[in-house]
């Protein structure tokens, strides 16, 4: 019998070791591989892989397939996979590589729910494997079961509403591949971002440009153009705070950045909100504003209303807070009410 | 407080220290320290950010300067002396929960102390039995104070962020049940854990509104939203039924009835029940991973008290106000400020303003309570 290994298209999985090893063995020189028409076809599909993960929302479908798994040679698609990794690494910002690791952990287990129904099983288990959680069973420690999931939004998923007893957790089998999915985007952000040198960083920058240039357009899309009446009270709050050259906690400074540069705000712009404070030093806050938009850490999305009640920085709440848990859900919904009212 | 008391807080302080086991924590040397001294020069409150590379440095530190209060950081530094927590290097810290009766009850300081050894019970019994740490990775320290810490040295939690520890912290207290999951259908095995303890709380409810006068209860449950003349009256009519389904954890008709659901979502005296299930620990406590805390052994400075370190199965016997007295019976003179009733050693002493003569032990506790100045001119004689 062949090893199940052996059935995988390491295409479809390009995160897993035995993927990676065969880009390792193609090219000895990246430098190299970049200036030839392998590299150059590598680097346009990582754009795309990048832009993908940009624009793409919800679900995937059986028509997506193609766009999924593009006829290139497989060493140039997996490149790609590693150069788009690569590209956000150098632009630097904490929603492009949260969204890109969201969208290879998607893809890949999309594909692996259309592997023909013998081999899914089989897949799924070894991918599991590799990536240190055990999805045979039908329940699992409670701690692997809290690192894996606490991140993951949804209220069904948090410890105190599963079934705990002596240590484990209880699991339907119809939850193993949200937790898988899970599994692949934390381990897949794990490592990001990656080190590049700022040389290789330099030779992509034309890339990197147009990338950071499509998705500034898209958070203004989303969230369109920055209506500061319609910030909810707590950060408004903040702000005022800020102006009156209040010494803000640090967690205060984290929600107001992490919401401003989520909103679409640069970091420039971000600065100027804090250079509204009496003792404004210029080169401390630029650096506290990259920290929390770009590098490092892992906690880059604003804090929910739950998390901003702990800390006190839950103020003046009014009538439109009841109907959000997330200080960005008020914004979008004053946002659109005004657009309305007009 | 008068250079008198000051002194002979000291002194008792001084003459503890100089004679106690200081148990250090484990991985010593790569904790923050922080003190607070009974003269506190106003300007600096704290002294923190200091480190030592062993037991014996501590030790000397702690006889020589005589602190009010020794706290360590659950964290664990590559540099713990470093002055700021960027340059300190964090690599992981001890998961820690802290009971403080003053977040759950007012009242004597007997029966705060009672009340708050059961959260400790209730806690240890979810960390242990339904969470899986072992009790062997547990101690429960009694602060000295108003409360109890629960420390959990589970090394494969040390690493853990913030939104790990919130897990668990929202698990003990019971925040962030989702009524719809803990009322869904289960079948098969009987509940465990939240939902369990969910199902009694909401058939205890039941049977209370049962209890009341019907119109009482119509009244009491037409306020919910959602909840018409009609579908309160069908309610009232089944609560034999669904007190009888609660009892074999069979929600399959409950959860279908719009009266429950409001009262699982919103009804306060519901919720007062389902809390009450919850250990009420701190929540901004665990999730801080730079936390300064007592160091079990030392003294506490706002009482006298020592900060105890038990195993997890010596709660029960542990009684703080005769177990965490560490001072002596010898006659002490005190000026009480105000009068003042408490019970120290198993007596029960009613204090009147003015001055009086008590065992030390209880002076120390007036005195570091600010509650009671020593009288006459010297502190003790020796
Ligand atoms: S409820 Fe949420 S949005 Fe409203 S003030 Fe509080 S944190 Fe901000």
């Amino acid at each position: 019998m062949v090893g199940v290994h052996h059935r995988i298209d390491p295409v479809k999985y390009p995160f897993l070791e035995e993927s990676q090893q065969i880009v390792r063995k193609q090219i000895d020189s990246i430098e190299h591989f970049l200036s030839g028409f392998e590299g150059r076809e590598a680097l346009e599909r990582a754009k795309e892989r990048v832009i993908d993960a940009l624009t793409h929302r919800g679900e995937f479908f059986q028509e997506d397939i193609p766009k999924l798994l593009p006829r290139i040679p497989p060493e140039r698609e997996l490149a790609s996979y590693a150069l788009a990794r690569i590209l956000v690494s150098c632009i630097g910002d904490r929603l492009l590589i949260e969204r890109l690791c969201r969208y290879e952990a998607q893809r890949s287990v999309f594909l692996l729910q259309n592997e023909d129904g013998r081999s899914f099983p089989e897949i799924r288990n070894y991918i599991a494997e590799k990536l240190n959680i055990d999805l045979e069973k039908d329940d699992m420690p409670v701690v692997m079961y809290v690192e894996l999931i606490s991140q993951m939004r949804d209220g069904r998923w948090r410890l105190v509403n599963r079934d705990v007893r002596d240590g484990r957790v209880r699991l339907r089998p119809e939850e193993t591949i949200d937790l898988l999915r899970e599994r692949i985007r934390v381990v897949l952000h794990q490592k990001m971002p990656l080190r590049v040198p700022p040389a290789l960083c330099d030779r992509i920058a034309p890339i990197a440009d147009e990338i950071a240039a499509s998705y500034q357009q898209q958070l203004l899309e989303q969230f369109g153009a920055v209506e500061e009446e319609a910030f909810p009270p707590c950060i408004g709050g903040l702000i005022h705070a800020i102006t009156a050259g209040t010494n803000l906690p640090h967690m205060a400074r984290f929600a107001i950045t992490a919401f401003l540069h989520t909103i679409g705000m640069s970091t420039t712009e971000i600065a100027e909100i804090y250079a509204r404070a009496p003792d404004f030093d210029p080169e401390k806050t630029m650096y506290q504003v990259e920290h929390i938009s770009g590098r490092g850490g892992t906690e880059y999305t604003p804090p929910s209303c739950a998390t901003m009640r702990t800390f006190g920085l839950c103020t003046n709440r009014d009538r439109l807070c009841e109907r959000v848990n997330h200080p960005l859900s008020y914004y979008r919904i004053k946002k659109s009410d005004k657009k309305k009212q007009r | 407080m008068r250079p008198a008391t000051l002194e002979f807080l000291k002194q008792r302080f001084a003459e503890y220290y100089r004679t106690c086991y200081l148990s250090p924590p484990s991985s010593l040397e790569q904790r923050e320290w922080g003190f607070i001294f009974l003269d506190a020069s106003t300007d600096v409150r704290m002294r923190r950010h200091m480190a030592f590379s062993d037991q014996r440095e501590l030790v000397d530190y702690v006889r020589n300067m005589v602190p009010a209060h020794v706290y360590y950081s659950s964290a664990y530094y590559r540099t713990p002396a470093a002055p700021t927590m960027n340059d300190k290097g964090w690599c992981g810290a001890d998961l820690i929960f802290d009971l403080d009766a003053d977040h759950i009850m007012r009242g004597p300081y007997a029966a705060m102390l009672a009340r708050v050894k059961e959260e400790a019970e209730k806690l240890i019994g979810m960390l242990t039995d339904e969470l899986g740490f072992s009790r062997r990775d547990l101690s429960v320290v009694f602060s000295g104070g108003r409360g109890y810490h629960v420390h959990v040295r589970e090394i494969a939690v040390r690493g853990w962020s913030s939104q790990e520890r919130r897990e668990i912290v929202d698990y003990v207290r019971g925040t962030g049940i989702d009524p719809a999951v803990m009322l869904a259908p289960a079948g098969g095995t009987p509940p465990a854990g939240w939902r369990r303890r969910y199902l009694d709380a909401l058939r205890e409810h039941l049977m209370w509104l049962r209890g009341l006068e019907r119109d009482e209860a119509k009244a009491h449950i037409s306020v919910l939203k959602g909840v018409g003349e009609k579908s309160a009256a069908n309610f009232l009519d089944s609560l034999d039924r669904f007190i009888a389904d609660l009892r074999a954890y069979r929600t399959d008709d409950i959860w279908r009835d719009r009266t429950v659901r409001a009262i699982a979502a919103a009804e306060i005296e519901f919720e007062n029940r389902v809390r009450d299930l919850g250990a009420r620990a701190d929540e901004p406590v665990t999730t801080d991973i730079k936390r300064l805390i007592r160091m079990p052994g030392s003294l506490h400075g706002g009482s006298g008290m020592r900060v105890v370190p038990l195993g997890a199965g010596d709660l029960a016997a542990f009684d703080p106000l005769v177990d965490a007295v560490v001072f002596g019976e010898r006659d002490v003179k005190v000026e009480m400020k105000a009068e003042m009733t408490t019970s120290l050693c198993g007596n029960t002493y009613a204090l009147k303003k003015g001055i009086t003569t008590v065992p030390e032990a209880l002076a120390v506790f007036v005195c570091c309570r600010n509650v009671a100045e020593i009288a006459g001119e010297a502190a003790d004689g020796s």
